[in-house]
């Protein structure tokens, strides 16, 4: 057995002779000069490399595939559901005249159809950003993810790009693929739906974004709770829970406290004209804000403060 | 170069670092010896920067972990086995990881052939054995080809020819001047594999010095004998660095002679011996000695701190 040179120093380097079997075996592969302060200069995680490592985690992972699949799938078919039973109410109140002004004071109620499984939307990606953070806590992830980015926030607001742009761009393609899904199905019943307008873009982007605000939250949620389950039923409380417990209870404040939820901030922000009992547009978009912007900050600090 | 100072970390009402101090060289292994719960993980988790202290500091090569420039460069480390998404792929893990400090692709496939995890390397996570966890914590500690690598009981549940090889992987990396520490429960693992020895017990350092050091300290060789003239013998065999304990009336316990020099002592001054049986401390009885007080779930069923090499000839 040849001798190494075993120096105590970090800058004194042995001759990289094979000393035991292992040495043998590893010789040549544990590659790359070792600096003499034992501080490498390669380079380190800057925003866009621990970026472009979320989006790697977020995309091998089958139970995420699976989850943005289903939202495109339930978008689409929940329109098409709604495309034909809107598709035949307008038909059968053709007959009925009051009927079809009940209908027409409504708005038109068509161009709503493309997006009627939006809350089913919320609920799947809200979870999906829920468990792509509360996944590496239950797991032990986070302990791999935090010693490489030991700064913590950009591994943190990386997640929250990632999250939120999947999160928008799918529902952008769902919502866009269930339009094209509705027209000739109003088609049937004579009824057109124009999904080049404006307005029916305009309200697409919106209720989008309305999705990729609420999946921000679920990631704060998952970050604050760190776990999979306590977070995903803190988002469905306030999601699904909240606006039916503030339904039933009666009384003024109540009523003015509903406006405030973020699940009745997108029916303002996406009508044509201003709904009763609701914000003005402008200022349902700000109240979203908040929802997304004081939990993520409440996550962050937190998540920088907090052992993992 | 690791160095703690006056490191501490309190969880709630436990303390579960108390103020430690050490200091661990490059160029050598660095064991971490300490029984369950003496602290540590909690000590690795700080270095990692995944703990606060309490209060103190720990610093990697001068500085904590968070101020370096690209930490998976510096520092690799093994915390636990299961410092990984159950759902992904090893290769996918160890790509997310190298992302971070854009380590190429074939730095990623050269710690899978190393660990020997090339056959397993596209199945999920989940399904991994122990030991093959290990082999991809490991496989992740050194993907950024770090000069400060850390490994928290990287021998658990290893298979013996993983033990072999986790031993000789070390020992080479020390060798090339980097520095490793390496925690234990086991004492025996520690002797085959550590330069030096930090011994923690209940959140303190109880011991910090060299292994030959520690070894010859405390594995002193004991012998039991049985006579009738107890006093006249304990006379005979005092002297420098010799402890003769009497245990009853007629039972010495001596520790510092070789039995030949205590049946040579009797044989000379004609005093009858009746029983003369050697007791040899093994590294582990030295450890438990060491840590006897300091551990924190004492087993109901005690066994007796030695047990003799030969049933004694009554």
């Amino acid at each position: 057995m040849s001798s190494t040179t075993v120096e105590p120093t970090p800058s004194g380097r042995g001759a990289h002779s094979a000393s035991t079997p292992a040495a043998t075996a590893l010789s040549g592969r544990l590659a790359g000069p070792l600096s003499g302060d034992g501080t490498s200069t390669g380079p380190g995680p800057s925003f866009l490399r621990v970026l472009n490592s979320e989006f790697i985690k977020f995309r091998t992972l089958r139970s995420t595939l699976i989850l943005l699949g289903s939202t495109i799938v339930v978008i689409v078919g929940i329109a098409a559901l709604a495309s034909w039973g809107i598709g035949q109410a307008l038909q059968q109140s053709g007959a009925d005249p009051r009927r079809a002004a009940a209908i027409a004071a409504q708005g038109d109620i068509a161009a709503a159809a493309p997006s009627a499984g939006i809350s089913f939307a919320q609920l799947i990606l809200g979870s999906l950003a829920v468990l792509i953070i509360s996944s590496e806590f239950t797991t032990g992830m986070a302990r791999s993810t935090f010693t490489a980015v030991p700064k913590r926030i950009p591994a943190f607001l990386a997640k929250l790009i990632v999250v939120v742009v999947s999160a928008f761009l799918v529902s952008a393609l769902s919502l866009y693929l269930a339009g094209l899904v509705a027209v000739p199905i109003f088609g049937q019943y004579g009824h057109t739906l124009d999904v080049s307008s404006g307005h029916y873009i305009g309200t697409l982007f919106i209720n989008s974004a309305y999705v990729a605000a609420v999946a921000a939250i679920g990631l704060a949620l998952g970050a604050l709770i760190r776990n999979s389950a306590g977070g995903i039923m803190s988002l469905v409380g306030i999601f699904f829970v909240l606006p039916i417990a503030l339904q039933i209870i009666q009384g003024d404040f109540v009523k003015e406290l509903r406006k405030f939820i973020p699940d009745n901030t997108l029916a303002p922000m996406t009508a044509a004209d201003h709904l009763p009992d609701t914000l003005e547009a402008w200022q349902a978009a700000l109240v979203l804000g908040a929802w997304v912007v004081i939990p993520v900050v409440l996550a962050a600090v937190l998540l920088k403060k907090r052992d993992v | 170069m690791i160095e703690a100072k006056g490191l501490t970390k309190v969880y709630g009402e436990k303390t579960a670092v108390a103020g430690v101090n050490f200091t661990v060289e490059a160029g050598q292994v660095t064991g971490f010896l300490g029984p369950n719960g003496a602290g540590k993980s909690t000590t690795m988790r700080m270095i990692m920067g995944l703990d606060r202290p309490t209060s103190g500091t720990v610093t990697v090569n001068g500085a904590p972990l968070v101020r370096h420039a690209a930490p998976m460069r510096d520092v690799g480390a093994l915390l636990d086995a299961k410092a990984v998404h159950t759902g992904r792929s090893a290769y996918n893990h160890l790509l997310a990881m190298a992302a971070t400090h854009s380590i190429p692709r074939k730095r990623v496939h050269e710690v899978i052939e190393m660990t020997g995890l090339a056959e397993v390397a596209k199945k999920k996570v989940g399904g991994f054995s122990l030991g093959m966890g290990q082999r991809l914590g490991i496989a992740a500690a050194l993907l950024g080809d770090p000069q400060t690598v850390i490994l928290d009981e990287p021998v658990n549940g290893l298979d013996p020819e993983g033990v072999v090889w986790v031993r000789n992987l070390v020992k080479y990396l020390a060798s090339e001047g980097r520095t490793v520490f390496l925690s234990s429960h086991l004492m025996s693992e520690m002797a085959l594999t550590a330069d030096h020895l930090i011994v923690i017990g209940r959140g303190r350092i109880i011991a910090d010095a060299p292994i030959r050091d520690i070894i010859n300290g405390q594995g002193r060789i004991r012998t039991r004998v049985r006579t009738d003239q107890p006093d006249l013998l304990m006379r005979l065999l005092a002297g420098d660095g010799v402890s003769v304990e009497l245990q009853d009336n007629e039972l010495l316990e001596v520790s510092g002679l070789d039995p030949r020099q205590i049946a040579r002592a009797a044989l000379d001054s004609h005093t009858m011996i009746y029983e003369l049986t050697p007791l040899q401390a093994s590294l582990e009885e030295a450890y438990m000695e060491l840590t006897k007080d300091e551990v924190e779930y004492h087993s109901l069923l005690t066994t007796g701190a030695a047990a003799p090499v030969q049933s004694g000839g009554n």
